[in-house]
C-alpha cells in the first residue's frame, strides 16, 4: 500500500471513518444527558446489581438507536470481561416464536461453547434457554437479548415476549431485554399481560439539530496533523475545511438537506458521497463537490422518469390525463386507445402507431410505476380490459413534459389548456 | 470442577478388580477393561423414582458387547440426597432404535441437559458482588426488584385465606372431591402469587406432617407450544415419562375418569394450577371441557385452579364448561391506593431512602389508573434509578457545591412517571425536519378543512405547495414530499398507505390535531406555521 498518494491515503481514512457508526457517535457520548449514558448506566447496574430490566429504545430510522447500543455494549464488554453475552434476534427474521427460540439456544451454545441440535423441539429449546439463564445467574452472567424490529414482535399470540419477560422476574436469572424499534407506539403493541410484566423503560433517539450536525461534520472530515500523513497538507486540507463550513453557501446547502431528513444516518451518507467527489489531484473538499453530493442524494425519480419516456408513452400518459379530466371513474387500455385516435383524428399529429406498439408502451409504464392498475381482482383478464390509473398528478405530468427535450409541442399544448 | 457435596460409606467383603462405568460410545470403543465391563443404560431419575433409559445404541454394537454376570450391581440409593442422578447399571437384551449421537449430546437437546450447562460458571466470583457494600438506594433497589419474592404478601389475607380452605376442603377429607376453581383480576393484582404463597404453607405442613402429602403441577397456557400440549405437560409432571399428547390424553382418562392408579404415588390427591387459562380455549373447546371434567369423576382426586383475566370467560364458552368451571370463582380487584402503598412500604421495611409522600404519589397515581403493583413498584425502582444516577454522576463532579441527598423524593417519581408513560410522539414532532413539520400542519389544515379525517396525497401535496409559495419556502417536489411523508408513516406520527401508490396514497393524522398543534405552535425555523394551527 506505499504507492498512494496523500489524497488517496487521506480518502480512505475519511470513508472508513463515515462506514463506522461507533467512530460518529463515539464523540458526542460523554455528556450525562446523553442517551449513551443513560443506557450504560442502566445495563450496568444490571450487570453489578443483578436489577433485572426492559427497555424499549425508540425513536426514527436513522438517529443512532443501533449505533449508540453497540458503542455501550462493546465499551461494557471491555469493563466487564467474560460476564455478558449477548443474544440477537430480529423481528424481521425470527418474528415466529419457535424459530426465535430455536436461534436463541443456537447463539447460546455458541457463546458458550456448547454442542447444538437442530433437531430440539420448542419446548426443549424453551427449557434449554431457562435452565442457561439459571445457570448464568448463579455464575454472575448477565444475559442481553437485543430485539431488532421490536413492533415484529408484537405480532401473534407474543409467546416469546411472555416467556423472556417472564424469565426475567425470576429470582435467579440476570438478563436484560432490550427492544429497539422505529414504531413510536411499539409498547402500545404489547397484549396486557405482557405489558404488565414489561418494565417500561424507553429511551428516546431524535433527530440532531443542524449546529450539532456541522460540529460533528468538522470533528470527522479533519485530518489528523500526527498520522502518517505529510503534516502541510493536512493542516492546508483543514483550513479549506474551516473555509468550507464557515461559507453561507454551505450553511444553505445543510440547511436545504436537513429540511427534507435531518437523520443523523442521512447526513453521513450525504457526507460520505460528498468524500468520494474529492478531487485527487489536490487532495482537498470544495464546496462544488457538497453540492453534487446534495444534487445525488436529493433525486426525483418520477421527473427523470418522465425525461426518459419515449414520445409514445408520453402520448399515452396525457390521453390517460384527459380521460380523468373528462370524469371518466374508470378507464383502461380501450378507452386510452379511443382517446388517441380522437386526437389523432382532431390535430392530425404525425405519432400515430399501432395497437401492439401501444400495448408495449403501455406495458412499460405499468412497468415503471407511473400508471397502475386499480386493483388486482383481474388477474385473468387480458392487459387490455383491466382499468389502469394515472400515478402522476397532472403538475408532475405537465413538469416532466416540459423536461422532455423529445415532447411533441402538441401535448404541451394539451395539458396547458386544463392546469 | 466438580463439587462433591455428599460422602457415602459402603461395606464391602472383598475388592475382586477394577469396575468401569461407561456410556454407549465409550463402551463400543472399549477392548481391554476386562469381562466385567458393564453396560450403563438406565438413569435414575430420583425425583420420580424410577428408571429411564439414557441412550439409544446401534445395532452393531449389539453383537459386541458382552453379556456380563447376570448379578445387579446396586448403589446405595439415598432417597434423601437432592439432585445427583445416580446409575444402576442393567444387561441389555433386544435391539434398540438407532437414534443420531450428535442429537443427545447437544445442550439443548431433551437428555443433553447433563452434558453441558456444567460448563457454564464463574472462575472467580466478581469483585464488585463480593467486595461492594449496597448503599441505601441499591438496597432499595434490589427489594423492589419484581424478581424479589417478598416475606410475606400483603393485603391479600382474605384471598389467600379463601384459596387455601378451597384447597383443603378438597383434599384434607379422605374422600378427596374433585372441584375447581376460577380466580380472575387484571394482571398485576396478584393473583399467581397469592396461588403459589398458599403452596408454599402446605408443603411446609406436608413438611410438618399435619396434612397428608399431594401432587402439584403448574402449567401456563401462555407458554405451551398449543393448547392440545397441556396434555402432555401435565402427564410428565405427573409421572415423569414423556410421550405424545394423544398417547397422554389416553393416559390422563385412564387416569383419571376411570380411576386406574399405577404405583403408590398415584393415590395422592393431584393440584392443577393453570395460569393464563383463556389461552386454552379452542375452536370446540375441546381441551377446556376434558380438564374441567376430569374432577367431576368419582376416582379423580383432581383439583383445578384456573387463573385468567376477564371477570365473564366462563360466560363465553360452552354452558358445558362454564357449569363446571363458574361455581367458585374468586376476584381479585384493583388495588388501591391504601393497599399500593403498603404493598411498597412492606417490601421497603428497614431501608429509609424514600420520601413517604414520594410512596404515596405513586400510589395514588398507579391506582387511579389501573391499579396494577407490578407498575407501582416498577415506578418507584425507576424513581430510585434516577436519583442513584444523579448522585453518582454528580459526585464524579468534584466541584458541584450543593451536596446531593440520598433520598428519593417526589420530584424523582415524578420524573420517573413522565418518562415511563409520556408518549414520545410530542417529543418528536417538536424535533422533526422542516419539511415534516409542514406536512403535518397541512395535514390539521386539510382536516378543519374537509371535516374528514382521511386524505389523499395529491390533495396533500397541493395543499402543502399552497402553503410553500405563499409563505416563501421552497417546494421540494412531489417526490420529496412522499418520502417525508412514508418517514412520518413508519413512526406512526401519521398513518399512511405503502408509498408505491404515489398520489393515491391515503393518509391519516394518527393523534389528535391539538397534539399537532401543541408542538407546533411556537416553532422557531417556521413562525408562519402557527397561523394555520
Amino acid at each position: 500500500m506505499g504507492g498512494e498518494s496523500p489524497a488517496e491515503k487521506a480518502l480512505i481514512l475519511l470513508r472508513s471513518r463515515l462506514c463506522n457508526p461507533t467512530y460518529i457517535l463515539k464523540q458526542f457520548s460523554d455528556s450525562p444527558d446523553s442517551n449513551y449514558s443513560k443506557l450504560k448506566f442502566t445495563l450496568s447496574n444490571s450487570i453489578t446489581d443483578a436489577c433485572n430490566n426492559s427497555i424499549l429504545l425508540l425513536g426514527p430510522r436513522g438517529c443512532g438507536k443501533n449505533a449508540v447500543l453497540e458503542l455501550v455494549l462493546s465499551d461494557l464488554q471491555v469493563e466487564h470481561p467474560d460476564l455478558i453475552s449477548v443474544i440477537r434476534l430480529n423481528g424481521l427474521l425470527h418474528s415466529d416464536d419457535n424459530c426465535a427460540l430455536k436461534e436463541i439456544a443456537r447463539q447460546l451454545c455458541v457463546e458458550h461453547q456448547l454442542s447444538f441440535s437442530k433437531m430440539a423441539s420448542s419446548d426443549d429449546n424453551s427449557h434449554f434457554m431457562i435452565a442457561m439463564l439459571r445457570e448464568c445467574g448463579l455464575a454472575h452472567k448477565t444475559i442481553i437479548f437485543v430485539l431488532d424490529e421490536f413492533d415484529l414482535f408484537t405480532q401473534g399470540k407474543q409467546r416469546l415476549l411472555y416467556s423472556l419477560l417472564d424469565a426475567l422476574q425470576s429470582v435467579t436469572s440476570q438478563a436484560v431485554l432490550i427492544g429497539v424499534s422505529c414504531r413510536l407506539d411499539a409498547d402500545q403493541l404489547l397484549e396486557k399481560r405482557v405489558r404488565s410484566r414489561f418494565s417500561h423503560r424507553k429511551l428516546l433517539f431524535l433527530p440532531p439539530s443542524n449546529v450539532y450536525l456541522l460540529r460533528l461534520m468538522g470533528d470527522i472530515l479533519s485530518l489528523p496533523t500526527d498520522s502518517s500523513l505529510p503534516y502541510e497538507y493536512a493542516i492546508a486540507y483543514n483550513a479549506k475545511l474551516q473555509n468550507i463550513l464557515g461559507d453561507p453557501r454551505f450553511t444553505e446547502i445543510i440547511n436545504k438537506l436537513s429540511n427534507a431528513d435531518s437523520s443523523l444516518d442521512h447526513f453521513v451518507r450525504f457526507l460520505f458521497r460528498a468524500v468520494c467527489y474529492m478531487d485527487l489531484d489536490s487532495g482537498f473538499l470544495f464546496i462544488e463537490n457538497f453540492k453534487t453530493a446534495l444534487l445525488s442524494i436529493q433525486r426525483q425519480p418520477k421527473l427523470e422518469s418522465l425525461k426518459d419516456c419515449s414520445v409514445l408513452e408520453l402520448y399515452i400518459l396525457v390521453c390517460m390525463r384527459r380521460l380523468e379530466v373528462k370524469e371518466q371513474k374508470s378507464y383502461n387500455f380501450n378507452s386510452i386507445m379511443k382517446e388517441y385516435k380522437g386526437i389523432h383524428d382532431s390535430f392530425q399529429t404525425s405519432d400515430f402507431y399501432a395497437q401492439n406498439i401501444c400495448l408495449r408502451a403501455f406495458e412499460h409504464l405499468i412497468k415503471r410505476d407511473l400508471i397502475c392498475f386499480t386493483d388486482n381482482r383481474g388477474q385473468s383478464q387480458s392487459v387490455k380490459f383491466r382499468p389502469v390509473k394515472l400515478l402522476l398528478s397532472s403538475h408532475e405530468l405537465f413538469q416532466g413534459l416540459k423536461s422532455n427535450s423529445s415532447c411533441p409541442a402538441i401535448l404541451q399544448k394539451l395539458i396547458d389548456r386544463e392546469s | 470442577m466438580s463439587m462433591v457435596s455428599q460422602l457415602c460409606y459402603l461395606q464391602m467383603e472383598s475388592i475382586l478388580r477394577h469396575l468401569y462405568v461407561m456410556n454407549p460410545t465409550e463402551f463400543a470403543k472399549a477392548n481391554c477393561e476386562g469381562d466385567d465391563v458393564f453396560l450403563c443404560e438406565y438413569e435414575y431419575d430420583v425425583h420420580w423414582h424410577s428408571f429411564k433409559r439414557l441412550a439409544e445404541i446401534d445395532n452393531s454394537e449389539e453383537d459386541d458387547r458382552k453379556a456380563g454376570s447376570d448379578e445387579d450391581w446396586d448403589l446405595c440409593k439415598d432417597s434423601g440426597s437432592d439432585s445427583e442422578l445416580e446409575y444402576d447399571e442393567k444387561n441389555v437384551k433386544g435391539s434398540l432404535p438407532r437414534k443420531s449421537p450428535a442429537h443427545e449430546l447437544a445442550a439443548n437437546s431433551r437428555k443433553g441437559h447433563i452434558f453441558g450447562l456444567q460448563k457454564i460458571g464463574a472462575k472467580k466470583i466478581p469483585e464488585h458482588v463480593r467486595c461492594h457494600k449496597p448503599t441505601e438506594i441499591e438496597r432499595a433497589k434490589a427489594v423492589l426488584l419484581l424478581s424479589s419474592l417478598p416475606k410475606s404478601l400483603p393485603c391479600r389475607n382474605k384471598e389467600m385465606e379463601e384459596i387455601t380452605s378451597f384447597i383443603k376442603g378438597a383434599i384434607c377429607e379422605d374422600q378427596c372431591l374433585g372441584r375447581c376453581l376460577y380466580i380472575h383480576g387484571v394482571p398485576g393484582t396478584g393473583k399467581t402469587m397469592s396461588v403459589l404463597g398458599v403452596m408454599r404453607s402446605l408443603r411446609a405442613e406436608v413438611d410438618a406432617g399435619s396434612i397428608k402429602p399431594y401432587c402439584f403441577v403448574e402449567i401456563n397456557g401462555l407458554k405451551l407450544a398449543s393448547p392440545e400440549n397441556v396434555y402432555r405437560v401435565v402427564y410428565e409432571a405427573l409421572s415423569g415419562h414423556r410421550v405424545s399428547w394423544k398417547k397422554a390424553l389416553h393416559l390422563l382418562n385412564e387416569r383419571f375418569s376411570d380411576g386406574n392408579r399405577t404405583g403408590k404415588e398415584d393415590n395422592q390427591p393431584c393440584i392443577l394450577l393453570i395460569d393464563e387459562l383463556d389461552l386454552l380455549v379452542t375452536r370446540n373447546q375441546s381441551v377446556l371441557y376434558n380438564i374441567l371434567d376430569w374432577p367431576t369423576k368419582p376416582q379423580s382426586k383432581l383439583v383445578v385452579i384456573g387463573i385468567a383475566n376477564t371477570m365473564d370467560l366462563p360466560e363465553k364458552l360452552l354452558p358445558r364448561i362454564s357449569s363446571r368451571m363458574g361455581i367458585q370463582r374468586l376476584c381479585f380487584g384493583p388495588y388501591n391506593y391504601q393497599q399500593l402503598q403498603e404493598i411498597i412500604s412492606s417490601r421497603l421495611k428497614g431501608i429509609d431512602a424514600f420520601e413517604k409522600q414520594a410512596i404515596e404519589f405513586a400510589s395514588r397515581k398507579v391506582a387511579a389508573i389501573s391499579g396494577d403493583a407490578r407498575r407501582a413498584l416498577e415506578i418507584c425502582r425507576r424513581a430510585a434509578e434516577l436519583t442513584d444516577y444523579r448522585l453518582k454522576k454528580s459526585s464524579s463532579h468534584p466541584d458541584s457545591a450543593a451536596s446531593a441527598k440520598a433520598i428519593i423524593g417526589m420530584a424523582d417519581v415524578e420524573a420517573a412517571i413522565q418518562e415511563m408513560f409520556q408518549a414520545p410522539h410530542i417529543q418528536v414532532m417538536k424535533n422533526c425536519s422542516k419539511l415534516s413539520k409542514i406536512f403535518l400542519v397541512a395535514m390539521v389544515h386539510e382536516l378543519h378543512k374537509t371535516g374528514m379525517a382521511e386524505t389523499t396525497f395529491e390533495e396533500l401535496a397541493t395543499t402543502v405547495s399552497r402553503l410553500c409559495t405563499s409563505n416563501k419556502e421552497e417546494f421540494p417536489g412531489w417526490d420529496m414530499l412522499l418520502k417525508v411523508g412514508c418517514k412520518l408513516g413508519e413512526c406512526r406520527v401519521i398513518l399512511c398507505e405503502a408509498g408505491a401508490k404515489h398520489r393515491l396514497q391515503k393518509l391519516q393524522l394518527n393523534f389528535p390535531s391539538d397534539d399537532v398543534t401543541f408542538a407546533l405552535k411556537d416553532s422557531s425555523e417556521t413562525p408562519w406555521l402557527t397561523k394555520y394551527l
